[in-house]
């Protein structure tokens, strides 16, 4: 019966692929970025004004900035998840792939179409 | 009867190595949340000014500072565990000898203050 099963082409390769590249970027992008964004920012003790942000944003930077700074972390952030649950040992193995991998598909889209349509 | 050990889900309690592990694999939670922050940010930033003040606004929220505090210093375990990775994985060979991992790994600092600099260029420059 062995020889009757066709081996499947893993899909593996590309999850750690996306893992990896968003593994560079949360360590190399993202504590800069949290910092300004996430805490200078809301804080008061540095000034960004839309005029600024939306120009700088909606340029060629706003699309390295999606992929740098969201979409491979996002992967990065969602593997972590996904192999976190499979960790505590949640037995839906599949479901759990398609909820991490889509979610971050979906954060992906949702940020390349906002770049998209405020060009 | 099988020999296959099985584990149960809190497993990783029982060790102190075990538990740093499972504390990286959390590192995820808080950026997860900081990222949807950021997605927020964009699509108000493509609203216009007044919905871009108003995400200002909720990031400002005690709670979303602290989980955003929380997601800086989660950035920076990441890094420091991510970057002592890099030299086992792909040990670089110059002329012979390969390069020890403390550089490696310091090269990889410089790379994160590089960055931290062009930030605040942007904002301060």
């Amino acid at each position: 019966m062995q020889q009757n099963k066709k081996l499947k082409r893993s899909d593996e390769p590309i999850w750690w692929g996306l893992f990896s590249g968003g593994g560079v970027c949360f360590a190399v992008f993202l504590p800069s970025v949290i910092f300004f964004y996430g805490l200078l920012l809301p804080l008061e003790l540095v000034t960004l004004d839309y005029q600024q942000a939306s120009q700088w944003f909606f340029s060629f930077w706003g699309l390295v900035f999606v992929g740098a700074v969201i979409i491979l972390p996002a992967f990065h952030s969602l593997h972590r998840i996904r192999h976190a649950l499979y960790d505590v040992k949640f037995q839906q193995k599949t479901l759990i792939k398609w909820l991490t991998m889509g979610f971050a598909a979906l954060l992906s889209l949702a940020s390349l179409l906002i770049w998209v349509l405020g060009l | 009867m099988s020999y296959r050990p099985t584990l149960t889900p809190t497993w990783w309690l029982k060790n102190s190595a075990f538990k740093i592990y499972m504390v990286r694999e959390l590192t995820a939670l808080p950026l997860l949340f900081f990222l949807l922050c950021l997605v927020m940010g964009l699509y108000s930033l493509s609203q216009g000014a007044e919905q871009w003040l108003a995400w200002l606004a909720v990031m400002q929220n005690p709670l979303v500072l602290l989980i955003n505090a929380l997601a800086f210093v989660s950035s920076l375990f990441h890094a420091w565990t991510f970057f002592q990775l890099f030299p086992r994985v792909m040990p670089i060979r110059l002329g012979g000898t390969t390069l020890p991992a403390a550089v490696l790994i310091a090269g990889q600092w410089v790379g994160v203050f590089v960055v931290f600099a062009l930030v605040a260029w942007l904002f301060w420059g």
